[in-house]
């Protein structure tokens, strides 16, 4: 399990609507929230918890580019240096018959770059368990939680409740 | 997503009053309880059938190809057939996932899970029959180029046929890619439930996956630009079968629309094998309020539009082969349809033209009973068409004296059923393991597919405004 | 908001109006100007007539398309896309214009309309069941007169629907009838269309993928045309409800069908270059060798530029890259079936006026031009200034006319009931 070493409190929401509400509501309090958890991606909630844009597109578009320039090259290389072959009467260098590879790993080094970077950097990985607070979050619970450090067990209670909660309860993660 | 407002002409997607919860129980509980007796005697026939398949194969690699019908006329047949009709086959999922995404098709939420699924144990049949056809299978590493000790000879990179294992490895890893990024939520929904051992795997399958709002949104992120490179991946591969054939000089191959009219196809013959499948998985696991008939006539639509386009596909072949003036072309198309192999032709146009039209009538592409045949039908059209085009080619090439008919012998049949036992002995498996709806992305459409909120018969009629007051204006 | 009307200011009127005049003078400076079978003023004339024909079934085609597939984004400007399509009957006249001259012998556009080609050449005579004045008239414009039919069956029952709509939705049961029905009916008969305008243009040379492609073409123009004249109602006041979403999902189709539109490029141009038949490359030979500037241009312009610009989620919402682009690849596109169309009426008045004694005397300097192809000559192997001029004449009867039909009728349909969605429409 692996360990945040955190006390945090949280509340629990039974619909989505609801749970952004109450996010936004914290937000204008300025309550700083640790995390929020919810069974599907919730529409809105990345603008409402201010989450800057996710990067993650600009990373594939680099992987992709080195596919290009591994397979177009590559193939250069091996077809007018290393190994020069005459097919059907064409040039060594045969640039439309270079292009489905290139495509192909253009592709490839993308989607596999991106895929493993994401896994990377959520801390997702066989094996991997990390805590939860309540396991209903990904059934049909909303989850909202505090870190007890920045907001006290008080001032989160009485959040909670204005907010509409359906449970408060706290853990160390 | 249209920002929960709902046009009142829209049918529901998701009906039966369903709520999160009832979602989640409906959806793991398949991968929860005992096998069925029907599915357990299912499973024995698709082992066995692979059993057999595996039992061809290996009488091939141990006897020769000799042990085939094709001759020296006609090196193509059976095998390319097959393995042109798989991957076809398998184009449905990924089309499903991505295109219809930019189509803004919600429905394809109900299927895309279990189509996702097929294409890639479709993939794999497919990838069978070149690995077996190749004779020295032990050597199949040749077709990957890397540094090696044979004077560092390289595959030939002007090949359509190294195009094609570029393509497919691609396709088949990217596809799992996307398939096992939507697991991952619902895996954890099935962890969530359950104890024990059962418990331990599932974490590792979910990969330890919590539901934070910083990985939902990367999630997103990398969701859609899975979709957006697999649009153009999915158009490749058909596209780049098709050089296989039409790259070649040979009349009736070498035709510059093969490479649209195959993909049309191949989304065609897809549709209708994930029609295949959803009648009966909705049937068996009880999944109709979220497999609905509304899913059905929506695929049934594509199956008719792709239909159709394959049809003015058949015919701009036909009408170009006149208009050339070039006898041997003229002669490829008067010999499909009318030389020795005219039956195939004959199925080709009934069952991938004509009989899609039937759709047109509402009552049909909503009767479940007509959808199950239809399909079953599209699928033999689509493998007589490949057939005709491949067998019924080279019967008659340039040379008469070489002129030759190809029959499959016992092996190759076999080889084929067998495919068709592995691919179902994959997807039970799968309909045990994982669940065959997508748990999130059902949630997620609950409050714009759901019969309680949109429909004739919805309870929830004002949710609408008050959901599109509160919803930002955000992306 | 929904049942606002158009009131172009007169300001818009004049420039129009200016424009229509540029290209009345081109068409007369290139009438005055070219040799004595006006190669080079039918080419021009039939070039933009057939480039904005299509574009016209495309709008009307895309919009049984969304009908069909139940799109409900688009319905708060799906009018403009109505309006569009409505062009088909200056379409109509045009290509009736170019009709009569293939039966009178006025233009040497096809070289399988000139009586002694079609008896003497074998290949020309094989296809003359095709390839012949009767169907190029009744055929041609029959499809055209066709189209229109659903375009008008589409408009009638969306204004219909505005005083008579109502809970039954009876008007766009309707719709949905006739845009599916067209949907094949526009898939075989575009076909059709292409190879008889265009692609017989080189009446030896054939391609199953050549109408295919020029129909995706045309497409990528007419949605950069709907983005350029929405974004121009927005600046006169009119639209409030397109927002920057459905700039974005615009911007999506214009950047999926760039692709698109590349991908069946180079299906076709790869597959005759590989295949290496002398009588299917000679389509490219003469491309690449007397049009080179045309032929690496047209994948500049687009493909390249378009991919890079609106790879990005911004660029798809800005006006400014929008209208960029937009620009581009309407004008690129134009130049594809520029290059479509030129070589072959080129190479085809050549041969003509090699036994047609007058042309041969008078000149024909333009026609040796090309046929050594090293030199630019304006308006022959790149576009010319009165070319462009032409183009602008021909984008303003398109506007005005689009404008026309939509100041007909409100501009956003006030009973359809996607209209909601539509309004608040959002990614």
């Amino acid at each position: 399990m692996r360990k945040y070493n955190v006390d945090v409190v949280y509340g629990i929401y039974d619909d989505e609507e609801k749970l952004l509400h109450a996010v936004r509501q914290a937000k204008s309090k300025h309550l700083e929230i640790f995390d929020v958890y919810s069974p599907f991606p919730v529409h809105g909630m990345d603008n409402a918890l201010g989450l800057s844009e996710s990067r993650l597109h600009i990373a594939g578009f680099v992987y992709g580019a080195i596919g290009t320039l591994v397979a177009f090259l590559g193939m250069t290389w091996i077809f007018t240096r290393d190994w020069p072959i005459i097919f059907g009467g064409k040039p060594y260098w045969a640039v439309p018959s270079f292009i489905p590879i290139t495509f192909e790993l253009t592709v490839l080094f993308s989607a596999w770059g991106m895929t493993l970077t994401f896994y990377t950097i959520c801390g997702l990985w066989p094996g991997v368990e990390n805590p939860q607070l309540d396991l209903r979050t990904t059934d049909d619970k909303f989850c909202l939680a505090f870190n007890t450090k920045d907001v006290s067990i008080s001032d989160a209670n009485s959040f909670f409740s204005e907010s509409g909660a359906e449970e408060v309860n706290t853990k160390s993660i | 997503m249209s920002g929960g407002v709902v046009a009142p002409v829209r049918r529901p997607l998701i009906e039966g009053h369903k709520t999160y919860h009832q979602i989640t129980e409906d959806l793991c509980s398949p991968t929860e309880k005992a096998p069925s007796k029907a599915w357990i005697i299912a499973f024995i026939i698709s082992v066995s059938v692979l059993a057999f398949g595996l039992f061809c194969i290996f009488w091939t690699i141990w006897m020769g190809i000799g042990t085939w019908g094709s001759n020296r006329t006609i090196g193509w047949a059976y095998d390319i057939t097959n393995f042109v009709w798989w991957i076809g086959i398998g184009h449905a999922g990924t089309l499903i996932s991505a295109i219809l995404l930019l189509f803004r098709q919600r429905w394809r939420t109900g299927v895309n899970r279990a189509a996702e699924a097929m294409t890639i144990f479709a993939v794999i049949c497919a990838a069978l029959f070149p690995a077996i056809h190749v004779g020295r299978i032990w050597v199949v590493f040749y077709f990957f180029p890397y540094p090696n000790t044979r004077g560092s000879i390289w595959p030939n990179f002007n090949s359509p046929l190294l195009w094609d294992v570029f393509a497919i490895s691609t396709y088949f890893s990217v596809s799992l890619l996307f398939w096992y990024t939507g697991l991952v939520p619902d895996f954890a929904s099935i962890r969530n439930r359950a104890s024990g051992l059962r418990k331990k795997i599932y974490n590792s399958l979910s990969f330890g996956w919590t539901g934070s709002a910083k990985h939902w949104q990367r999630w997103e992120s990398l969701s859609l630009v899975l979709a957006g490179l697999s649009t153009p991946l999915v158009l490749s591969v058909h596209t780049i079968v098709s050089f296989d054939f039409a790259t070649s000089v040979i009349p009736g191959w070498h035709t510059t629309i093969f490479p649209p009219y195959f993909v049309a196809g191949a989304i065609f013959s897809g549709f209708a094998m994930v029609q295949t499948l959803m009648v009966m998985t909705r049937k068996i696991l009880k999944l109709q309020e979220y497999i609905t008939i509304e899913h059905i006539e929506s695929m049934n639509k594509v199956i008719l539009v792709t239909g159709t386009i394959v049809g003015v596909a058949y015919l701009t072949e036909l009408f170009i082969a006149w208009y050339s003036g070039y006898v041997y072309e003229q002669f490829a198309f008067f010999n499909r349809a009318t030389g020795i192999y005219w039956w195939s032709y004959f199925g080709m146009m009934t069952c991938n033209v004509i009989s899609p039209q039937i759709f047109w009538v509402k009552k049909l592409r909503r009767s479940v009973f007509v959808t199950f045949f239809m399909s079953i039908f599209v699928n033999i059209g689509m493998w007589f068409e490949r057939f005709v085009i491949i067998a019924t080619t080279l019967a008659r090439d340039y040379l008469p004296s070489s002129w030759s008919y190809y029959r499959p012998t016992w092996v190759e049949i076999g080889i084929f059923i067998g495919t068709i036992g592995l691919f179902f002995t994959f997807y039970m498996i799968f309909t045990r393991v994982a669940p065959v709806v997508a748990i999130a992305e059902i949630k997620h459409i609950l409050k714009v597919g759901g019969d309680q909120y949109i429909g004739e018969n919805a309870t929830h009629k004002n949710q609408h405004d008050t959901h599109s007051l509160s919803s930002t204006n955000h992306h | 908001m929904n049942s606002e009307h158009i009131q172009l200011p007169n300001k818009d009127k004049i420039i129009l109006s200016i424009l229509g005049i540029i290209g009345l003078i081109s068409l007369l400076y290139i009438g005055a100007n070219d040799d004595l079978g006006h190669t080079r003023l039918w080419t021009n004339l039939l070039h933009n007539s057939v480039y904005f024909t299509l574009v016209a079934l495309m709008a009307i085609f895309f919009l049984c398309v969304n009908v069909t597939a139940y799109a409900g984004w688009d319905v708060v400007f799906r009018r403009v896309w109505g309006s569009m399509s409505y062009f088909l009957i200056v379409g109509l006249l045009l290509m009736g214009i170019i009709a009569l001259g293939v039966y009178f012998g006025w233009h040497n556009l096809y070289h399988w309309a000139d009586q002694h080609t079609a008896e003497t050449d074998t290949i020309i005579k094989g296809k003359s069941g095709f390839l012949n004045k009767n169907f190029y008239t009744i055929g041609g414009l029959g499809f055209i007169v066709l189209w229109f039919f659903f375009a008008k069956k589409m408009r009638d029952y969306t204004i219909a629907e505005d005083d008579h709509g109502d809970g039954r939705w009876a008007h766009y049961k309707s719709m949905k009838f006739y845009a599916a029905l067209f949907l094949p009916i526009a898939g075989f008969t575009s076909a059709a269309a292409v190879w008889l305008w265009i692609m017989s243009v080189d009446p030896h040379w054939y391609s199953t993928m050549f109408a295919w492609y020029a129909t995706a073409s045309c497409f990528v123009s007419m949605i950069a045309l709907t983005i350029l004249i929405l974004i121009y109602l927005k600046s006169r006041g009119y639209y409030h409800g397109v927002t920057s979403e459905h700039f974005h999902d615009l911007g999506k189709y214009m950047f999926a069908f760039t692709i698109f539109w590349t991908y069946l490029w180079f299906d076709q141009y790869m597959l005759i270059w590989y295949g290496n038949i002398g009588e299917e490359t000679i389509y490219f030979q003469t491309r690449i060798q007397e049009y080179p500037i045309l032929f690496y241009g047209n994948l500049v312009i687009n493909f390249v530029l378009p991919f890079l610009i609106l790879m990005r989620n911004d660029t798809k919402r800005k006006y400014g890259t929008l209208i960029i682009v937009g620009i581009l690849v309407f004008v690129g596109h134009w130049i594809d079936l520029f290059q479509m169309i030129k070589p072959g009426t080129l190479h085809t008045a050549m041969e003509l006026g090699d036994h047609a004694s007058a042309a041969a005397t008078h000149g024909h300097e333009a026609g040796t031009h090309g046929a050594h192809g090293h030199e630019f000559k304006m308006g022959f192997t790149i576009p010319g200034i009165p070319e462009i001029g032409l183009m602008l004449g021909f984008v303003a009867l398109f506007v005005a006319t689009t404008l026309h039909f939509l100041s007909k009728a409100s501009l956003t349909p006030k009973q359809d009931p996607f209209l909601q969605e539509s309004l608040h429409h959002h990614v």
